[in-house]
């Protein structure tokens, strides 16, 4: 039996240190510094990005790492030094969340009080929680008004919600959609709310659920709703306008390659007004930029300091700008014709005037899963609006209560 | 004689867990270690402002979860009985029928439709959750829904309200486990000797009074362990009803929590490992609760 | 006698269409897949879906290979799938073997315990796994997500082997002791071999279990360079920027086949390995 042990044991020594051995390459001190950056974006945005960092090679080295599940992995890691990333690259939302849990550096510490003048102040906005500067914003983006020029001739693009209501009802047959969107995804649906001048959640971090603007926007958008498929996930949702199917929706700028690998001549259009009270549908803008983690900061924080100033540069912003789609988030570029010049870009900065960005407050994390079961409620199980959104109000308060 | 004796059984004990003890050192750590630990963090006030300044803060996530009614955790707990009730009942119900099926003289093609039906089993689970639900009852192109408008010009959202949605998490979750259950039983059921049925024709037993007197009670301690397993498998099955019905930002309008759903929202949706903590461990004590059940039950069956 | 026959073969029939019907709705969401995959034309959207696409295509399959690392992450499979099922055996054998025959003090509240500890869903331990991990420096390594999963099925190793080996007669290893073998050499030369399917079959299990796995391959590990093939696929589904369905579907009956191989492969061996009580010494 002993000797079984101790083959057993041999082996599995043997298998440990063997694979060990692929695996550990953390903590070289001497020689290159390595950065690792998180992130969940497309390959050419990261394209563009490792291409400006190679002027500091080879003292500093870049990683990109794409992080599926990232925002629930930071919370796990976001601690621990062999584990964390350095920085990572996603929205701003998260600031609240991470800060309060206190693995975010603010970036002033390291870039000095100014470090976002002559930045956007959307983006300023979006990257300050509590006061300080938590993210160096590289663009943002907002949702767009997409329309199938096959079906919808540039004049006839409608300016209202009325008209995007007539036409839906026109069109919305054998098949054919006249709109769809992803009517019961938080994100997408805010901007109906905001458009009536409501609000998931104030600034104090109080849910608004249950306001009578928020109330109205529901019920008149469930009109809109019934109008549209039972579904509300990307897949249905943009499936139905690459082929076709569909005559306009609202999407992300990342949707417009896809769109057009399709085949899809698609038109960018300003939202749609709100007849009852003369506001655009204002979605939520998402500021997208880099956050830099407490547990390395000290110890790395000269070649953070580096990797953060090079991809601070309005270049890069132009660069990320054309292949994401995206609106730079440095000002001094929409002085130059090539940003100008792009009609995605205009667009994406115009809806941006009226854009709200996502609140970055910790509150925000549990609204945008109750603002999610209410609008499932209303739209999909057909629940009366009043106790629907009484309840989800009723249910957020208990949550974020609870986070306290 | 009594001394040897102590110093031999002693020395088989060491003997036996030295033997064991890198198996129960791994299951410790993985198993063990986490319930201990989750017991820990059930006791603390681990949220979003206390991430790594937590305190102990006694009971206050269990009498939240048992005490304040409308938290949902009831009501999910009478769910998930209901879900393993109802799902048990037809596995065994169905790969009974099906393995009898698959055993009755003269069925030539009988190593080919065991085969195919084994098919399930070797997807990946969380793919074949993803195409039946995209595929078979997405509302828009699932195949399902299109024979249904084909049939009767109705388009049904299946996974929209609850009864239906659980129909159809019924389904994806039978299609999932009868393979392992008609292969246990038909395992099982090689190995009855095949003179019990012979005699109990020659006494002019029917098929199905045959069924009941002999075919049931021989599979019984046979498939017994298999059943145990799968009962626990179907209790905790996460899958199924998290992708079909809560996938986030892909919410289909259902609301069938059972507590495993329940617990994984509050964690890692709202942050509050504290008292996702306490009902993880209250989901272990049923569980030790329905074990010593079972335990007393079966002690109560052999005498 | 005639009745009769008439009867059989109705009944018969019946059986086999019974039979047809089943394997139809086993395979409905994998023909489907497969269909989908294949169809140059994306009718999805079509009202009258068909199974058999209009015009065949295989550049879906060819988007798999061309736009993921799917290769590698096939390789970090095999890696961490091999390594796993090693790990478990070389653990789980032994342990079973003894639980199996020795009594010793402390055995039945383990064995008892296993059961239990085997119906905790594991996703709720996701959390306080990590910290273990993390404070022994195995977050984002294979061999951290190794010792998880080996962790894990352990459990089901152990009791179910441990029940193929009560049914394994003592006195073929009494038998063997009379002709001098050592202990070792009983269990590699007897007890082994008339193991055999047992072996196979949690073999195979863990192997199904470390293929299909995602959750914590995809919360404890970084880069898409060291992904497995299931978080990989769960990735490609998983977000807005990069969901293309056909690909997904590809992808998906890809990753299947293998287990789909290692399945059928073992299939002769699976019932016996999983009924214990089913096996006549």
């Amino acid at each position: 039996m002993r000797k079984i042990l101790c083959i057993l044991m041999v082996g599995i020594l043997f298998l440990l240190t063997g694979c060990s051995g692929n695996t550990g390459n953390q903590g070289k001190k001497n020689g290159p510094v390595t950065i690792t950056i998180w992130h969940d974006k497309e390959d050419a945005v990261i394209a563009v990005l490792q291409d400006a960092v190679k002027a500091l090679e080879p003292d500093i080295m870049v990683a990109f790492e794409k992080k599926t599940g990232m925002t629930e992995s930071l919370k796990l890691v976001g601690n621990d030094k062999n584990a964390a990333p350095d920085m990572y690259f996603f929205a701003h939302d998260k600031i609240g969340v991470y800060a309060e849990m206190g693995i975010l550096t603010p970036i002033t510490e390291l870039l000095g009080e100014n470090a976002l003048a002559g930045y956007v102040p959307l983006t300023v906005k979006g990257a300050t929680y509590k006061g300080r500067l938590y993210q160096v914003p590289l663009y943002f983006e907002t949702l767009l008004f997409m329309y199938n020029k096959k079906y919808i001739a540039e004049k006839d693009v409608p300016a209202t919600t009325e008209q995007l209501y007539a036409y839906m009802q026109r069109k919305t047959k054998y098949g054919h959609y006249g709109f769809v969107e992803q009517h019961s995804t938080p994100y997408y649906a805010a901007g109906w709310i905001h458009g009536f001048g409501g609000s998931l959640i104030n600034d104090e971090g109080a849910p608004c659920l249950d306001s009578a603007e928020a109330k109205a926007a529901l019920a008149y958008h469930k009109k809109f709703v019934d109008y549209m498929p039972g579904e509300t996930e990307y897949a249905t949702v943009n499936t139905l306008f690459t082929e076709g199917m569909a005559h306009a929706t609202i999407a992300g700028p990342w949707f417009v390659p896809t769109v057009r690998a399709a085949g899809i001549n698609v038109g960018i259009a300003p939202m749609p007004i709100v007849d009852e009270t003369g506001l655009p549908l204002a979605p939520y803008s998402g500021i997208q930029g880099l956050h830099v983690l407490k547990v390395q900061a000290a110890q790395k924080r000269d070649a953070i300091v580096k990797v953060l100033e090079t991809l601070m540069q309005p270049e890069v912003s132009v660069k990320l700008a054309k292949v994401s789609g995206c609106a730079p988030a440095v000002e001094s570029c929409y002085t130059l014709e090539e940003v100008t010049a792009d009609p995605l870009i205009m667009a994406m900065k115009q809806t941006a005037e009226t854009a709200i960005p996502m609140p970055n407050i910790p509150e925000m994390d549990v609204m945008w899963t109750v603002a999610g079961n209410l609008l499932v409620n209303v739209n999909m199980s057909g629940q009366d609006i009043e106790p629907a959104s009484a309840e989800a109000q009723k249910k957020a308060l208990e949550l974020i209560e609870a986070m306290k | 004689m009594k001394q040897p004796k102590e110093k031999q059984t002693g020395k088989k004990t060491a003997i036996a867990y030295l033997v064991s003890v890198p198996s129960l050192i791994l299951i410790f750590l993985i198993v063990v270690f986490p319930i201990l630990y989750t017991g820990y963090i059930s006791l603390t006030n681990m949220n979003t402002y206390h991430w790594f300044s937590f305190d102990i803060i006694g009971f206050r996530n269990y009498e939240r979860a048992l005490l304040v009614f409308d938290s949902g955790f009831l009501s999910a707990l009478l769910m998930t009985v209901v879900w393993t009730a109802v799902n048990m009942a037809l596995q065994l119900l169905i790969a009974f029928l099906i393995s009898n099926l698959l055993n009755v003289k003269h069925l030539p093609l009988r190593n080919v439709y065991k085969t195919i039906l084994m098919f399930p089993w070797a997807m990946p689970g969380y793919v074949s959750i993803l195409l039946w639900k995209t595929g078979m009852f997405n509302s828009q192109f699932g195949l399902l829904t299109q024979w249904m408008e084909d049939l009767s010009g109705l388009t049904i959202r299946w996974l929209q309200n609850d009864v239906s949605a659980f129909i159809c998490c019924t389904v994806v979750n039978l299609w999932l486990a009868l393979p392992f259950m008609i292969m246990i039983m038909d395992g099982g059921l090689k190995s009855i000797d095949r003179s019990y049925y012979e005699s109990a024709t020659l006494d002019g037993a029917g098929p199905i009074r045959q069924a009941i007197s002999i075919t049931l009670p021989c599979l019984k301690p046979i498939i017994g362990p298999s059943v145990m397993i799968t009962l626990f498998t179907t209790f905790k099955q996460f899958d199924v009803i998290y992708l079909m019905t809560q996938q986030v930002g892909s919410q289909t309008g259902a609301h069938i929590h059972t507590i495993i759903t329940y617990a994984y929202e509050n964690a890692f949706i709202t942050n509050n490992y504290g008292y996702s903590s306490a009902i993880s461990i209250m989901i272990f004590v049923l569980l030790i609760l329905f074990a010593q059940v079972m335990n007393r039950k079966k002690k109560g069956a052999n005498t | 006698m005639k009745i009769k026959t008439v009867k059989g073969i109705a009944s018969a029939t019946f059986i086999n269409l019974f039979f047809i019907a089943c394997c139809f709705l086993a395979l409905l969401p994998i023909l489907y897949a497969l269909s989908v995959s294949l169809d140059a034309k994306g009718s999805l959207l079509s009202s009258n879906f068909s199974f058999i696409p209009k015009e065949f295509t295989l550049v879906h399959y060819g988007r798999v290979f061309t736009e993921e690392p799917v290769l590698l992450w096939f390789q970090n499979t095999m890696l961490l799938t091999a390594a796993t099922v090693v790990l478990a055996m070389a653990t789980a054998v032994p342990a079973a073997y003894v639980f199996s025959r020795k009594r010793f003090a402390g055995r039945t509240v383990v064995l008892r315990m296993l059961l239990l500890l085997y119906s905790f869903p594991s996703i709720l331990s996701l959390f306080a796994i990590y910290k273990l991990m993390s404070s022994l420096g195995l977050i984002n390594t294979h061999i951290g997500l190794i010792v998880i999963y080996a962790g894990t099925m352990s459990v089901f190793a152990l009791l179910n082997m441990k029940g193929y080996f009560d049914a394994i007669p003592v006195e073929i290893e009494e038998a063997g002791r009379i002709d001098g073998c050592s202990d070792l050499n009983i269990v590699t030369k007897i007890v082994l071999p008339l193991a055999r399917p047992t072996l196979i079959v949690t073999g195979v299990m863990i192997v199904n279990f470390v293929w299909n796995e995602y959750i914590f391959s995809i919360n404890f590990l970084t880069g898409s360079d060291r992904m497995t093939l299931a978080s990989g696929l769960y990735s490609l589904q998983a977000t807005e920027t990069s969901g293309s369905w056909p690909v997904f579907a590809a992808a998906s009956l890809l990753v299947s086949f293998p287990v789909l191989i290692i399945f059928f492969l073992g299939q002769k061996h699976m019932v016996s390995g999983l009924t214990s009580g089913g096996v006549k010494g």
